[in-house]
């Protein structure tokens, strides 16, 4: 029956239980970081900015305590392509057909500029599937949202309604389980009754059809689950953002800043070596 | 449909994102397709997200929709083409735009036929999808310019008809429009 699992494949916030100092900072500075990193990374334009990034992002997997296995799967899983990615980059990207010709056949024409290019491309996505692992293994999403929300606040007196926007991740990150749950019914309820999908065959129009039966019940559940939460809320009496005090306040210790220092510091050297 | 409250918007908005985050773990997003690239369906519900709720609905769906393909992309790949999507200017950015065009487009056209409107929209948000995120992975030299009008041909308009179908049966069941002779049953 292991077809009709569709919770087991929902893998989102892969959260590493945890005491480390990462595990402890605030959530906060562990979202600044991460944005920091991931533009440093897309900016960077350098052999040695990147070198300096994947070391930095290593010693953060290494403090955080995240076993380097568990850490590295993702990575694996790309690799292949990665490297197809980097080929294409040497040999085909026009673009890329700067410095010294090192090696030249037919149309084929490898340079020390197209090689750096294919270099770059893989470390940066190297770099990027580990750094963004990072943050989803140290911050539950309990934190993440806390975080976010925190972080938006400044941009509240420009019109952005900051709680509201953390509220609704929140309540998507909720609804999945949930969802999950009604859609493996759906899936049983169709089978039960002689319904298939998967491997189907026809055009465009037919495979929708054949998905149909299960996706316009899944929608309209949802929306009247959509429908019964706002009713709910509105007879509890929720009226927003305004005034509103929180569990958990977040506080951001001399460790925190001392960190989130040290990262924008490294993520600007990344983009200028 | 009555005014709708903000309440209400943010219900619709965060059950929405949860489709379209189910649909892209579960792979139920996926329609298999000839052209061995699967069709994806999950930018749907930010489509019908705009169509029901207005743009700004439409623009936060299209947020989770494309932070989520982000974090999947980096945390558990599916595809080689994963590798892209770990960039937010190509994951994050051309989504934001999907749910505001495709309600432009709504309220344009539904003046003269509402199913019509439905439709259109769910072609319009589709291609803003495939166009953005293709024409985004061309600026960045991820993919020669040359080799993206096939892709549009053999994904980008199949995707834009199956969003098409799937927007206009589950607005007009949910809206309760009535469609052809049977008005509607046979959806």
């Amino acid at each position: 029956m292991s077809e009709f699992d569709f919770l087991g494949q929902v893998t989102i916030g892969q959260y590493l239980p945890g005491d480390s100092p990462l595990h402890r900072m605030d959530p906060r500075a562990k979202l600044l970081m991460a944005l920091a990193w991931i533009a440093a990374v897309v900016a960077c334009r350098s052999l040695l900015g990147m070198a300096l990034a994947a070391l930095a992002v290593a010693a953060g997997l290494w403090v955080a305590r995240i076993p380097a296995r568990f850490a590295l799967r993702s990575v694996w899983r790309a690799l292949p392509f990665l490297a197809l990615l980097a080929v294409l980059q040497v040999l085909v990207m026009p673009g890329n057909r700067t410095g010294a010709v090192l090696w030249q056949w037919w149309i084929v024409t490898v340079t020390t500029g197209g090689l750096l290019a294919g270099a770059l491309l893989v470390a940066r996505f190297v770099v990027l599937i580990l750094a963004i692992s990072l943050l989803s293994f140290t911050t539950g999403t309990n934190d993440l949202m806390h975080g976010l929300e925190h972080l938006l606040r400044p941009l509240q007196r420009l019109g952005l309604p900051a709680h509201e926007l953390a509220l609704t991740f929140d309540i998507a990150l909720r609804s999945v389980p949930l969802l999950a749950l009604e859609a493996e019914r759906l899936a049983k309820a169709q089978a039960s009754r002689g319904g298939e999908f998967g491997g189907a065959k026809g055009g465009a129009i037919r495979r929708v059809q054949q998905a149909l039966p299960l996706l316009v019940p899944l929608f309209l559940g949802a929306l009247q689950r959509a429908e019964r939460l706002a009713l709910a809320m509105e007879a509890r009496g929720y009226v927003g953002g305004r005034g509103r005090t929180q569990w958990v306040a977040l506080r951001m210790r001399s460790a925190d800043y001392v960190a989130l220092a040290l990262v924008l510091g490294i993520a600007v050297a990344v983009v200028l070596v | 449909m009555e005014t709708s409250s903000r309440v209400r918007k943010i219900a619709v908005a965060g059950v929405l994102g949860a489709i379209s985050v189910l649909l892209g773990a579960t792979h139920w997003g996926f329609i298999p397709w000839i052209s061995g690239a699967a069709l994806t369906i999950m930018h749907v519900p930010v489509i019908i997200g705009a169509v029901l709720e207005g743009p700004v609905v439409g623009l936060v769906i299209g947020l989770i929709f494309g932070v989520f393909s982000l974090i999947q992309a980096a945390i558990a790949p599916t595809g080689p083409t994963d590798v892209w999507f770990t960039n937010p200017l190509v994951s994050v950015l051309p989504r934001l735009l999907i749910g505001p065009v495709a309600w432009l487009v709504y309220q344009g056209v539904r003046r003269v036929h509402e199913v019509a409107g439905l439709a259109v929209a769910g072609v319009a948000g589709s291609l803003t999808n495939t166009l953005l995120v293709l024409g985004m992975l061309g600026v960045l030299g991820h993919v020669p310019w040359a080799a993206l009008p096939p892709i549009i041909w053999a994904n980008g308009l199949p995707e834009a008809v199956a969003s098409a179908v799937i927007t206009v049966v589950v607005v007009a069941a949910w809206k309760r429009i009535a469609i052809g002779r049977k008005q509607g049953s046979s959806i």
